[in-house]
């Protein structure tokens, strides 16, 4: 992507006023989306993002240039101005690049640029006859496809020379459920670290009907009521709540800076005695999995809680020097636009002993959310909020009846120490998060768990 | 001048394969950014981008392909991705490459005092802003977040239809956040100031609205659960009204996804609410005076007095409803062209903040929500969003109520408007520039304790 001497050349003038470190990161991506609309393609984009991000730390401090630019004097001129901004004395490196190669764990057996467009569009029209078909109930269906190809390269002053693929591909189906002028919404979106062979060991039909099924579901339920009450959140997506609720806030960006209600707390009990918590960057082909992370560390499995004891945090180069804390693979970017920075890959919580009937019969009143939606946290007061797609009231012991309109808020520390039951069927789920170095592919993951009391928030008073 | 040129070799290119008519859109981008903490500027950041977006009609359909390598080696690839990308279309809407609008206004959007305005000195403004919000109050532990940032942008539209506009834009933005905190008690309050005139930077000022908000939050408990009479403050009535700028956006009209179908010159909301889009709007982040597909840009009311008078339109759409484009059609340089508002905002009405806060005998005002961009359905109109705000108890505030939700339909909480502030306000710009004044609705569902 770009040849050593010239990587020499912009890591020697990046440290030309003294800086302790260079990185460079080249990024050539190619991208293909398609979308569909009550059966026809309206839209089709193919396109390419490239461009060349440069960083340096001077103790703390870091500075970050990028450029789309990648003529020689582009980026010797783009590197003197980054390190303009630093005010030192000169260093001069003798850089030996030591090829890095990182073995592959994620295998791609159909890289989606040599597929034809036209299977893209014959898979999605499978999808939208079987999300339209479900029911009569179901008046519009949007799918959406979108697959890329990331080929970066990473280099730095400390000698590191390497280069990584990430393929990824998914799928969303969005379903309209109409009745007597309202309109109600299912979503699913499966997606994976993996080229177009994905749709041969997925069932994209299942998937759009699930989507049609929540839909129509939630057009007949009824206002979720709202109070303080047990809620049980099921296995997959419903992962999301440690994602927002903790996830975040262990996170190296805010723990080093002591902005984070975990800052400080390693060794501490931080949650209930059933939840271990894990990032793991290594699962296979998984959709936040990737071989290296966006400084070159090889990803990990980081145990981040053990048995409600607070183990470790996510960490990058930068924060980890704060912190005096080795990296941990878990630094990221959306692009070459953002300096990156510590973040989540696939997050679960694992399995426990109990079982899904037990734990929704020895629940006298509370709410069940099948599904869930996105949400987000402040990790400085550790408040946090998420959307429930498909709720339930669960009464004596029984899932009663559909509710809808239901958010779930409450507070990260607070929350985990309250999860009195978890499940033995831990399941991901795909999603994207934002933060300050972007939106970034991350899986979600839980078996189903309860959580003894939390603030739900619906339309209807309590019951 | 080498823009052009390249587009000229594109378009000759794209001759030769079959297209008909073609479009060239480019944009670049110069930013710089910076961070404080603890006095020291913990992220610096500068740049400059660039990327460009080819489309053209093929066997009557519109193709798209897009590059950020905005040179030579590109050509090939956009111009044979375009016509792979046409070829699968089979939607039925026509899309039209546009010869242009027969007049355009002038709208200034570029400030040229900003860009002479030394880096040195908008670093010293973000110290003394962490510096200002530091000293304001004891109970005022961290700075959590603290920036300056600048963005100037060109961007240029050209096709065979001998279309050629070009437009040059920038704009500052300074966001600072406090920590503060009481015994075991902690919050946080944040806000903003945008510009491109540097002058009205005032790091005192903003320091001080952000520190106030931050104290006025301590010791906040949740209420208990119920409907109560709900001021929505100027920034959440915004907040609220752009997640829902969809539902006037003529295409998610015409796909079925939007509540507002078949409600022209139909009553929609309280006869208090008039809802304005102004691309001429002075200091509108979003002005501008012709949109992505190079039409004119116009005013006009969405809403007027309660009845709904118009869509947001594209060419595409325009023409499947038999009206004229509104100037709405809008694109990135990776996006095909969606319908987004340009500067949108809920008129202002004649009540000061003080007086519509003394009509309230019980009930609250929110200063805050959070989860708009998931526990909000645009489709449903239906919304319930982790909130934070006030008790208010015969017209005065009496303490702050944190941990709840308000719950409600948008078409509902509309139509519940029976006052509207003058305090008509904008929020950070995303996809247009939307305000609003403070609302009063009559009542709001809450979940709490």
């Amino acid at each position: 992507m770009l040849n050593k001497s010239l990587i020499e050349d912009i890591i020697n003038t990046a440290l030309s006023t003294g800086g302790d470190f260079a990185e460079i990161f080249v990024e050539d991506r190619y991208n293909t989306s398609l979308l569909l609309i009550g059966g026809k393609i309206e839209n089709a984009m193919t396109g390419r993002d490239y461009g060349v991000g440069i960083r340096i730390f001077k103790g703390f401090n870091s500075i970050y240039v990028y450029t789309n630019n990648s003529n020689r004097d582009n980026l010797l001129k783009i590197a003197k101005e980054g390190a303009m901004a630093i005010k030192g004395n000169k260093k001069d490196l003798v850089l030996d690049f030591t090829d890095y190669r990182v073995s592959n764990n994620h295998l791609i057996k159909i890289m989606p640029s040599t597929v034809d467009k036209s299977r893209k569009v014959d898979l999605m029209k499978k999808a939208y006859h079987a999300a339209k078909n479900y029911d009569d109930i179901i008046s519009q269906v949007t799918v959406s496809y979108g697959d890329y190809e990331q080929n970066v390269l990473i280099a730095n002053s400390e000698g590191l020379y390497v280069e990584d693929k990430r393929v990824r591909t998914r799928a969303g189906i969005s379903s309209v459920a109409s009745k007597d002028g309202e309109m109600q919404t299912g979503f699913f979106g499966p997606g994976a670290h993996m080229g177009f062979e994905f749709y041969d060991i997925i069932d994209i039909e299942k998937y759009a009907r699930e989507s049609s099924r929540i839909a129509k579901t939630m057009v007949y339920a009824e206002q979720c009521p709202s109070g303080k009450i047990p809620v049980i959140i099921d296995n997959g997506f419903g992962g999301v709540i440690f994602h927002e609720a903790c996830g975040h806030g262990l996170e190296a960006s805010s723990v080093a800076k002591g902005l984070s209600v975990f800052s400080g707390k390693i060794g501490e009990k931080v949650a209930s005695d059933l939840v271990t918590a894990i990032d793991d960057g290594t699962i296979p082909n998984a959709w936040g999995s990737q071989n290296i992370d966006d400084e070159g560390t090889k990803t990990r499995k980081n145990v981040l809680i053990e048995n409600g004891i607070l183990k470790g945090y996510m960490v990058d180069k930068l924060n980890g020097m704060k912190m005096n804390a080795e990296p941990t693979g878990s630094s990221r970017r959306q692009s070459y636009k953002f300096a990156p920075t510590s973040r989540m890959t696939n997050t679960y919580i694992a399995n426990g002993k109990s079982t899904k009937e037990e734990i929704i019969s020895n629940t006298e009143y509370g709410l069940y959310a099948k599904y869930m939606g996105g949400g987000s946290v402040n990790t400085t007061t550790g408040d946090f909020n998420f959307a429930v797609m498909e709720g339930y009231i669960v009464r004596n012991g029984k899932i009663e009846k559909p509710v809808r309109g239901a958010t779930l808020i409450g507070n990260g520390l607070d929350v985990l120490k309250k999860i009195d039951m978890v499940g033995n069927n831990v399941d991901h789920g795909q999603g994207m998060c934002g933060a300050s170095s972007g939106s970034i592919p991350t899986n979600v993951g839980q078996p189903i768990i309860r959580v003894e009391s939390m603030t739900v928030g619906g339309r209807k008073g309590d019951e | 001048m080498e823009k052009k040129k390249l587009a000229e070799i594109l378009f000759e290119k794209g001759k030769r394969l079959g297209f008909e008519d073609m479009e060239v859109f480019i944009k670049s981008t110069t930013n710089f950014d910076l961070k404080i903490f603890k006095k020291e500027i913990d992220k610096y950041s500068i740049s400059n981008q660039e990327g460009l977006s080819f489309r053209g009609i093929y066997n009557g359909k519109m193709g798209y392909s897009y590059t950020e390598k905005v040179d030579e080696t590109s050509i090939d690839i956009l111009v044979e991705e375009a016509i792979n990308n046409a070829k699968v279309i089979d939607s039925d809407d026509e899309e039209i490459i546009y010869e242009g609008s027969e007049e355009y206004k002038e709208v200034c959007t570029y400030n040229k005092d900003l860009e002479n305005i030394s880096k040195e000195e908008k670093i010293q403004f973000a110290l003394k802003l962490e510096e200002e919000a530091l000293n304001l109050d004891d109970r005022v532990e961290t700075v959590n977040h603290c920036s300056f940032g600048e963005t100037s942008e060109y961007s240029l539209i050209m096709n065979t239809k001998g279309l050629e506009l070009e437009n040059k834009s920038n704009m500052a933005l300074a966001y600072v956040s406090v920590k503060v905190k009481d015994g075991d008690d902690i919050k946080t309050a944040g806000k903003h100031i945008i510009s491109n005139d540097f002058s009205k930077f005032d790091a005192k000022k903003l320091a001080k609205e952000a520190v106030n908000e931050a104290i006025s939050l301590l010791s906040a408990e949740s209420i208990k659960s119920g409907e109560y009479q709900t001021i929505l403050r100027n920034d959440v009535s915004a907040s609220i009204l752009e997640a829902f700028t969809s539902i006037f956006s003529a295409e998610s009209v015409q796909k079925g996804l939007s509540l507002l179908k078949d409600k022209l010159n139909e009553k929609v909301s309280s006869s208090l609410i008039t809802i304005i889009d102004d691309p001429f709007m002075e200091e509108g982040i979003s002005s501008t005076g012709f949109d992505g597909e190079g039409v004119a840009t116009k005013y006009k009311k969405l809403i007027d007095k309660g009845v709904l008078k118009t869509f947001l339109h594209s060419l595409k759409t325009a023409k499947k409803d038999g009206v004229e484009s509104t100037g709405n059609g809008f694109k990135g340089y990776k996006s095909s062209v969606v319908i987004s508002p340009t500067n949108m905002y809920i008129e202002k009405g004649k009540s000061s903040f003080e007086d519509m806060l003394k009509g309230v005998k019980e009930g609250i005002l929110i200063i805050d929500v959070q989860g708009l961009h998931s526990g909000l359905n645009t489709v449903s109109g239906d919304f319930s969003l982790s909130a934070q705000g006030y008790l208010i108890e015969n017209g005065e505030i009496t303490r702050p109520i944190n941990q709840i939700t308000i719950a409600g339909n948008y078409f509902e909480v509309l139509n519940d408007v029976d006052e509207v502030s003058n305090d008509l306000d904008f929020i950070l710009p995303s996809g247009g520039y939307i305000g609003s004044p403070s609302l009063k609705i009559k009542r709001l569902s809450v979940a709490g304790k």
